[in-house]
């Protein structure tokens, strides 16, 4: 059940997408974003799109992964089209009662839905091929500069890092737990609202006491081995730039180009 | 009144890039009043043999038989199924939820919807089953130690009074003297109440010591599946996947090797003791 949440895992295969350096990933993700949101003709999301293709066949993860990722979020999309539908004010071409349509707001709404598919691919090809704590060294050398204005950088990507790392563990506790008490005959299934948020009490409790657990466990084998925040501290494997890389960056560079032009001339 | 298996067989993971085989056409008979220890290598798929068992996991293909009813028909109800075979999983006490000791025995019995007098005395039964003494009642769990809240967990499946108990790895983490407290509990309970046990353990020694028969699992396979004794005599098959036999079979096989005329055969200290007593009197002879 909770294991067929996708978006924001890593799918281990070995492309050259997954051996891009995780600031690479970072900024052109970003970027991507913001670019989604630079045009408003239909030429722009086709370009936006055919990148994406490109780059989804790069990655080397299976297209049927990536969709299943898309499911969790399929509520939110469906919210999103028919308020834009219905709620755009322009000439109605179909009206039942308060219920209008308007070809601007349909325009909108198929615009709107596209963006959001295009966005959460974009990001979650990302996670997919970028290992949590790849990410997060990304990020930390990223936001590098920011120490000089006193922002603890280190100790912002080290939170993540771990926060990341107990994402699966806590997953795989929930499970677990949650088993220990169906075997005791507990309910999670059945029973109306107040029942459901009674039933989860033996859930949450036992899954507290681990995280604290954890927790403390984990702060006292990081002292014992004299962690002490970012000061002084080098890295096992430094980031650097390759060749591929620079590669990378100038296919990213020409996207944004085209994108630029079409939002300029079209 | 038994489980059969039928080629069972269970992947995790199905149609992702983490895709694994754990169980491949397993086919087991469990009868009444058993006790069976369940040993294979970390990952042989013992935790997910058992958790087939009271339904937590369902089979990608095959059939269960429980009393001779399918478990995966429509109409079974898995609620009867989990309260009839009990599982204590490995660690239990991290399950512990309750503000007494009491309350979370009785948690097991309350979800089957007894009345509340029978739920307290399972429960009073359950904590005398383990040990526990009354003074413990209205303690909180989390301030015990590490085998008394073992034994709170045990009760709390023993309260459901199940006609199986399943343990994963009961004594996993504990002092010697507890696991054999725990071990010996388990042990006077299947002979007084004739209750199937499966145990799952690592140790050969517990296994020689208190069950029958013996399954060995391997890569999701059935290795062997016989009387304990036949079992270890295959030690050497054993220590190829990653097993062995108790510590004194290998004495005895050392000094039979030596010339003295001992049964191989011994595989707990007090049998190896009485075998070597007799050697030793018969050379006196």
């Amino acid at each position: 059940m909770i294991r067929d949440i996708t978006i924001g895992q890593y799918y281990p295969v070995e492309s050259k997408l997954h051996s891009l350096d995780p600031r690479v990933k970072l900024v052109c993700t970003i970027f991507y974003i913001l670019s989604l949101f630079l045009f408003n003709n239909y030429y722009g999301y086709l370009v936006a799109g055919v990148f994406l293709i490109f780059v989804i066949a790069q990655s080397k993860v299976p297209v049927s992964f990536i969709f299943r990722g898309l499911k969790a979020v399929i509520m939110l999309l469906l919210v999103t089209v028919v308020f834009n539908l219905f709620l755009t004010p322009g000439e109605p071409i179909w009206q039942f009662g308060i219920l209008k349509i308007s070809e601007e707001g349909i325009h909108f709404a198929v615009k709107m839905a596209i963006r959001l598919i295009f966005l959460i691919i974009g990001s979650s090809l990302m996670t997919f091929t970028t290992t949590p704590n790849h990410l997060t060294d990304g990020l930390e050398r990223l936001l590098g500069p920011l120490k000089k204005i006193k922002v603890p950088v280190h100790e912002i990507s080290m939170m993540m890092s771990i926060a990341l790392r107990f994402i699966p563990i806590l997953l795989e506790e929930t499970d677990k737990i949650m088993k220990a008490q169906m075997a005791r005959g507990a309910d999670f299934e059945n029973g109306n609202m107040i029942d459901r948020a009674k039933n989860l009490v033996p859930l949450l409790v036992p899954l507290f006491v681990s995280a604290f657990r954890r927790a403390n466990d984990l702060a006292m084998a990081m002292e014992a081995r004299c962690y002490n925040g970012g000061e002084g501290r080098t890295k096992m494997k430094p980031l650097k730039y390759h060749k591929n890389d620079y590669v990378a960056y100038m296919i990213f560079i020409f996207y944004i180009a085209i994108i630029f032009v079409i939002r300029m001339v079209l | 009144m038994s489980i059969i298996l039928d080629k069972i067989n269970y992947s995790y993971n199905n149609g992702t890039a983490y895709e694994k085989q754990a169980l491949r056409d397993i086919n087991l008979v469990i009868n009444d009043g058993e006790f069976i220890g369940l040993i294979g290598h970390t990952g042989s798929g013992k935790s997910t043999l058992i958790q087939h068992l009271n339904g937590l996991i369902k089979a990608s293909s095959g059939n269960i038989y429980y009393n001779g009813a399918d478990i995966y028909d429509k109409d079974y109800k898995m609620k009867d199924l989990r309260s009839k075979v009990g599982l204590v999983f490995q660690y239990p006490e991290h399950q512990l939820f309750e503000t007494t000791v009491f309350k979370d025995i009785c948690f097991g019995p309350k979800n089957l919807k007894l009345d509340p007098l029978e739920v307290d005395l399972r429960a009073y039964e359950a904590m005398k089953l383990v040990g526990l003494g009354e003074d413990m009642l209205d303690v909180s769990p989390f301030e015990l130690s590490g085998g008394q809240k073992r034994r709170v967990a045990i009760a709390g499946v023993l309260a459901m009074k199940p006609d199986i108990l399943i343990l994963d790895e009961p004594t996993a983490g504990l002092d010697p003297r507890g696991r054999d407290e725990i071990l010996d509990q388990i042990e006077k309970l299947h002979r007084e109440t004739k209750i199937t046990v499966i145990l799952v353990s690592h140790s050969m020694e517990d296994v020689a010591k208190y069950v029958d028969r013996i399954i060995v699992m391997n890569k999701g396979e059935v290795f062997f599946d016989d009387e304990k004794r036949k079992v270890f005599a295959n030690y050497k098959q054993l220590e190829e996947i990653g097993l062995a036999a108790p510590q004194v079979t290998y004495v005895m096989n050392e000094l039979k090797k030596h010339g003295a005329s001992v049964d191989t055969k011994a595989i707990t200290v007090h049998e190896a003791k009485e075998d070597i007593m007799r050697w030793i009197k018969g050379e006196r002879r």
